[in-house]
């Protein structure tokens, strides 16, 4: 694979939070540096606070580098024409609670630029696919958890993205709902879609990944095919990030 | 009393309402995610913010045509009272339903929209522009029957200049907020509204309509040319401060 072919490039990229004086306190990303291919599912996996959500929110041009170069599709993530190819389901569903579920996919198309005519189109196409169809004209704000997951992940493909990404997929997914999602990804992969993930659920990524990067502080701690990692993913995380030896049990327990 | 009353309330309360109405829809986006979510698509992130901040505007006149159809409902009701008390020489007992009319021409417009947004899910804005608008018409033109044209012809340049002093305030709430917490821009608004507000010399403005003054329109066209750069400043200072977040 050559650089052309890199859907996400990152180099050298460092975050360091501030306060309101501008003092830094947290550096959530320090020195990081991967790429996403054309067409592979990519996992960013790592203990809570190891920075992959910092991480995605610079691909997507929400965060700004302290350091380091991020691009998206060659381009700098706020660039409007990389984010036009580009789905988002954040870690938590962001909807409207006043939008019905068509509403709030046709906001969305909307914002992705689709016409009247096509937004309707994709609307009914995606409901029916999530399993919301009979549900369309009820505001948002009433649905549980899996539904309001169901409809964020309808509202990152609305735009036919050709990178997708998803942080924390299966969040508050039950098993079924977790099971469909997966089948989900490995469809729009096996279609020639790009696809990154971040999780901690290391199962699901052993499922449906190509190729992991485990983030520990910020920093890449390994990088390779899941298939050439030649354990399980589980144990290798566990000796990369450490076990739960950190916690010191012993004195509470007596 | 009631010109200075209804003019008063417009002041009052379309000042608060064009303030309050920014901050909260800024901020509510911004904590809860979905002003994220609408950044991530491919969309401008200064066009979203003027966009936006237009939509608060749209949003903001309907409460301000409402508050207008109210304050002249109300005028409507006074002057009635006056020509009933001076037929028959005893003071007439109208207020209550003068003043459960002018309620009724701010109340109406939102509750046909609630009805054609729960029923019919009509965009709720656009009813209750559309009926607020309908509503403000029917009031100023039975208020011209009633009263003269003249009398409203004085009272629409002062309109005016409240609307034009509501949309610099909204822009500066629009600004603030987004880059400030509730509070912050609440704060700082209000700083600009202090600082402002001598320039709209209200009192003098409600006095001159009660004694059969007016204000010139020329006054108005005045503080609108004074009103953009100080909007478009705010304005350009919300777009820097929307391209700063992250």
């Amino acid at each position: 694979m050559n650089d052309s072919e890199d859907i996400v490039r990152l180099e050298s990229v460092e975050k360091t939070f501030r306060d309101f004086w501008l003092r830094p306190t947290v550096k959530a990303v320090d020195g990081l540096s991967l790429s996403v291919r054309k067409g592979e599912v990519f996992g960013l996996l790592g203990p809570n606070g190891s920075g992959k959500s910092t991480t995605i929110k610079m691909i997507l041009g929400l965060l700004s580098p302290s350091a380091g170069d991020v691009r998206l599709f060659g381009l700098p993530p706020r660039a409007i024409e990389a984010r036009r190819k580009l789905g988002y389901l954040p870690e938590l569903s962001y909807l409207h609670p006043f939008l019905t579920a068509k509403e709030t996919l046709r906001y969305y198309a909307g914002l992705c630029g689709l016409k009247s005519g096509e937004a309707k189109e994709r609307t009914a196409q995606l409901l029916e696919m999530v399993g919301l169809a009979d549900v369309a004209g009820r505001p948002v704000g009433g649905f549980s958890k899996g539904m309001a997951r169901r409809v964020s992940l309808a509202s990152a493909l609305i735009g036919r993205p050709e990178l997708l990404v998803l942080d924390e997929p299966t969040s508050g997914l039950d098993p079924v709902s977790t099971k469909e999602v997966k089948t989900l990804v490995k469809a729009l992969a096996a279609n020639g879609m790009t696809v990154l993930t971040t999780s901690h659920l290391l199962a699901d990524a052993e499922d449906i990944c190509d190729r992991v990067m485990i983030l520990d502080h910020g920093k890449s701690v390994a990088e390779g095919r899941v298939s050439e990692l030649g354990t399980s993913l589980e144990d290798f995380f566990l000796a990369k990030v450490g076990d739960a030896s950190e916690f010191r049990l012993a004195p509470f327990l007596g | 009393m009631a010109r200075d009353a209804g003019l008063s309330a417009i002041f009052t309360c379309g000042s608060a309402l064009a303030v309050f109405g920014a901050i909260r829809a800024f901020r509510r986006e911004l904590e809860t995610g979905t002003f994220e979510m609408a950044l991530a698509h491919p969309v401008s992130r200064s066009g979203f913010f003027l966009a936006k901040t237009a939509g608060l505007f749209v949003a903001y006149l309907v409460f301000a045509l409402t508050a207008f159809g109210a304050a002249v409902t109300i005028v409507i009701g006074a002057t009635v009272a006056g020509r009933i008390a001076a037929r028959t020489g005893e003071i007439a007992t109208v207020w209550g339903p003068c003043l459960a009319s002018g309620v009724a021409v701010a109340v109406v417009p939102l509750l046909v929209g609630a009805a054609l947004n729960r029923f019919w899910r009509f965009r709720f804005v656009l009813t209750s522009m559309a009926s607020a608008l309908m509503l403000a018409i029917a009031s100023a033109a039975t208020f011209s029957v009633l009263i003269g044209a003249g009398a409203l012809a004085r009272l629409a340049p002062a309109v005016a200049l409240l609307a034009v002093y509501a949309a610099l305030l909204a822009s500066a709430a629009s600004a603030f907020s987004v880059r400030f917490a509730a509070n912050a821009a609440a704060s700082l608004t209000g700083l600009v509204f202090a600082a402002t507000l001598p320039f709209v010399g209200n009192y003098y403005m409600a006095e001159a309509l009660s004694y059969g003054g007016s204000v010139p329109w020329s006054y108005v066209g005045l503080a609108t040319l004074a009103a953009i750069p100080a909007a478009g400043a705010f304005l350009l200072l919300g777009c820097r401060f929307v391209r700063d977040i992250g």
